[in-house]
């Protein structure tokens, strides 16, 4: 019998040990690519963490336990469905088709009120007396809720607008049921806000449903099985607005970011790998912040020094703490001069995704006040491998492909004249596509580095979308 | 990785493949007590290898219940065929590299075996890092 | 079946998929044996740790007693703690496989907090399962094994991992890597990955 694992690494057998499966790993609520094993508390997981917790069980125990849970999240669906058809729905489907029609007189109207923790709630009570067969009955009604408790309101002015519609010593027509003519309504009908009390069960139903069929689909399968059902899986995407490109090129990123994105030049403006921009608000919220409390206390400590009794042990603690403050504002500071002063670069492109063997316009901008020692323009491939170090996940990144497009040596670049570069771009022939796997991934990129005169070494990066070509091409 | 029972075919030279086009071929047991054989499935998938953590997909998957007590060597061979996608391709690179495969995982009474054979799709050139 | 592509037929050995923990045995010491640990985890009631620097096989040692604790008659119940994690990701309580015969494994326990560590081990204690676990320092249970890389082993290993091509990295690049990497075997392996991946296409082309 195999180990159970749960947060389990690949801690499978060593080979010619036993003929164990492999351990495998998981990311929350992501279907293994490779391996399997059970995950009791996948489905509850809000987030996902790169990192991962790897929950693997005895693939059999844990599979039925998934299954059991997931049963139970649709037993649980039914049995309100059922409570809900039951108590809401079915008793207006009866007045709106069992009931019989007669003719009352009402005697009275009240404004009933219930106390509870929330407040007041309020329901219409109406006084009517009718006649069935040789039966006088005086009863208090409304609806068919009436007394079930789902007849209270908390808008007192909605129950008074409704008691307004009955005069008294009026005749009204009114329903009562055969089979129990104390059971009588004043109203028919459906209320809309029944049909929203099923988004509920019906969601535990779905949730259950989902469970349930991807257990059983999923078990006892092996590694290949559980990978093509995933594809499957993927095929039936209810919100694929069309665009196939996805599925005619596998494993290769999405390219509509870009190809929504028309240029002023060119056909398209590609975006930034990384803007400034997010990094420069959440930098100065740490600053407000940071600085906020640090000088409330600061202002303690002056106000006590002013007060004729300094506290001494505040203030020399203070200091550490107002010298980062200050470092923190003096960074952020000069993070925003150097986002200012190199300027915004763009880049565009004539045509989106890139082939290989293919030529390309390529249009580069670059604004800000700067006199820069190299300005070039890259064509790089990387390729970036993911993998677990001990207790530790690691990214390692190679450049495998480098080709200057553009360089400029010793100019300047005057404020409100951006440089305007175009140049061809060029994929090589038989060059390798993008790629993007969970943990691998193949890309493309232009690449604008710039070293100018009093300001550090900057980069800025561009991503770009290689599709195959068909065929071989030409080397 | 390759169990020696299993042996695995291609039609054509099998050699490089391109997007678009069928590979097809057969796959049988040898030697093996067909007797010991629940089912095959055979698979036509890429995985990733190198430094990061392994990726694999399955691009066509078969799965074939053999009858119990059949004892008939027919029963341990079949045949596959699949138009090849348009990506990806394989892929020699520094850090990932991207290998198709046709792979054939055959249960037994109590244990399964597992054997496959490589193909290239498409004619990418290794990747070689390049000169500062 | 055989492959007529040569960039088809070779693997770099040091690939994460041959290298990871259980893809290679532990290479035991002399002096050491399996039999020798299981038989010391008996006798201290089947709790101990194994501890040893970063690198040194603490994760690959544990992959290669699971079976021998299976067939011991336990039941191993494994958890492997990454990125600060501070607690257990499930709780092993309320696992669909625990028993009396359960041996809760925690790979990388100085993750926990000290009270999850104290949880654990009152867990533990309470039900009489046994705990094995791997740390970088004493983690206060009955010593198993600690865990160490020489350049004979690390060595071995490496010829292990090339095969016939043991030709292609030399004794001295093996110990001046593994002295650059100051013992830590997994780094040592990482950068024979790209020497490796060097000196193939330098064969090949």
């Amino acid at each position: 019998m195999a180990p159970a694992f749960l947060g389990g690494t690949s801690l499978s057998a060593a080979k010619g040990v036993a003929s164990w499966p492999h351990a495998h790993y998981f990311v929350p609520g992501v279907p293994p690519s490779s391996g399997g094993g059970a995950i009791l508390a996948r489905v509850f997981r809000v987030y996902q963490k790169k990192r991962g917790h790897r929950l693997t069980g005895s693939r059999t125990v844990g599979s039925a336990g998934e299954a059991v849970l997931s049963a139970a999240f649709i037993v649980m669906g039914c049995v309100g469905f059922t409570l809900l058809l039951k108590l809401l729905v079915i008793p207006e489907w009866r007045v709106n088709h069992e009931f019989v029609p007669q003719r009352c007189t009402v005697r009275d109207t009240y404004v009933g009120a219930s106390k509870n923790s929330g407040g007041t709630l309020y329901r219409p009570e109406i006084e009517i007396s009718y006649r069935v067969d040789d039966t006088t009955y005086t009863v208090r009604t409304y609806d068919i809720h009436f007394g079930t408790g789902k007849e209270y309101s908390s808008s007192l002015d909605d129950v008074q607008a409704i008691l307004a519609r009955y005069v008294k010593g009026r005749e009204y027509p009114c329903w009562y049921a055969p089979t129990d003519p104390k059971a009588v309504v004043l109203v028919r009908g459906y209320s809309w806000w029944i049909w929203l009390t099923f988004i509920v069960p019906l969601s535990f139903v779905i949730i259950g449903g989902r469970g349930l069929a991807f257990r059983l689909l999923h078990l006892g399968t092996s590694a290949e099985r559980r990978s093509a059902l995933t594809r499957q899986a993927g095929r039936l995407d209810l919100f694929d607005n069309g665009n196939g490109a996805h599925r005619k090129y596998p494993s290769i990123p999405d390219c509509s970011g870009i190809t929504d994105s028309p240029g002023t030049v060119l056909a398209y403006r590609l975006p930034i790998h990384s803007s400034p921009a997010w990094f420069l608000f959440w930098l100065g919220a740490s600053c407000a912040l940071w600085n906020a409390v640090v000088w409330v206390f600061a202002a303690i400590a002056i106000t006590d020094y002013q007060e004729g009794h300094p506290d001494w042990k505040l203030t020399i603690s203070m200091v550490p703490f107002v010298l980062a403050g200050i470092g923190l504002i003096a960074y952020w500071i000069r993070q925003i001069l150097l986002a200012n002063g190199i300027g915004p670069t763009l880049a565009e492109v004539s045509h989106h995704p890139l082939m290989p063997g293919e030529r390309y316009d390529l249009f580069i901008s670059q604004a800000g006040r700067l006199r820069l020692k190299s300005l070039a323009v890259l064509l790089v491939s990387e390729e970036q491998a993911t993998y677990r170090q001990g207790t530790n996940t690691r990214s390692e990144t190679r450049r495998v492909y480098q080709r200057e497009l553009f360089r400029r040596d010793n100019f300047e670049i005057p404020r409100g004249t951006p440089l305007e570069v175009r140049c061809p771009l060029e994929i090589p022939a038989r060059a390798m596509h993008s790629f993007k796997a969970e943990h691998n991934e193949v890309g493309w990129k232009i690449v604008v580095e710039g070293t100018s005169l009093g300001w550090p070494h900057y980069e800025r990066a561009f991503p770009l979308i290689v599709h195959p070509c068909n065929g071989d091409a030409p080397a | 990785m390759n169990d020696d029972a299993i042996h695995i075919r291609f039609d054509g030279n099998g050699r490089i493949y391109h997007p678009g086009e069928t590979l097809s071929g057969e796959y049988w047991l040898e030697p093996i007590d067909t007797n010991e054989v629940r089912a095959m499935e055979i698979s036509i998938l890429w995985h990733t290898e190198g430094k990061g953590d392994e990726d694999i997909s399955v691009h066509e998957f078969q799965r074939v219940a053999v009858e119990e007590q059949t004892g008939e060597p027919s029963a341990c061979r079949g045949r596959f065929s699949t138009v090849l996608p348009n990506s990806p391709l394989s892929y020699e690179g520094q850090l990932i590299k991207v290998r198709w495969c046709v792979r054939l995982r055959v249960f037994l009474r109590g244990r399964e075996i597992v054997g496959q054979h490589r193909f290239r799709l498409g004619n990418v050139p290794p990747a070689r890092i390049p000169k500062p | 079946m055989t492959d007529p592509d040569p960039l088809l037929s070779v693997d770099n050995p040091f690939s994460t998929r041959c290298v990871k923990p259980g893809a290679i045995a532990y290479l035991f010491p002399p002096g050491e044996d399996p039999a020798a640990l299981v038989e010391r985890l008996r006798r201290n009631a089947w709790w101990g740790q194994l501890v040893g620097p970063h690198g040194s096989g603490k994760s690959t040692l544990l992959a290669t007693l699971l079976p021998m604790l299976e067939l011991a008659g336990r039941r191993p119940l494994c958890f492997a703690l990454h990125d600060g994690q501070r607690r257990l990701p499930a709780d092993p309580a309320r696992s669909s496989t625990v028993d009396a015969a359960t041996i809760v494994i925690v790979d990388g326990y100085e993750q926990l907090s000290r009270w999850n560590r104290w949880r654990l081990k009152r867990l533990c204690r309470r039900r009489g399962w046994g705990l094995i676990v791997s740390s970088h320092g004493d983690a206060g249970l009955p010593h198993l094994m600690h865990t160490t890389v020489e350049i004979e082993r690390a060595a071995a290993i490496v010829g292990r991992l090339l095969g016939a091509e043991q030709g292609l990295i030399g004794g001295d690049e093996i110990a001046q890597c593994l002295a650059r990497h100051r013992g830590d075997m997994r780094e040592m392996l990482m950068e024979l990955y790209d020497l490796y991946e060097e000196r193939r296409r330098g064969v090949m082309s």
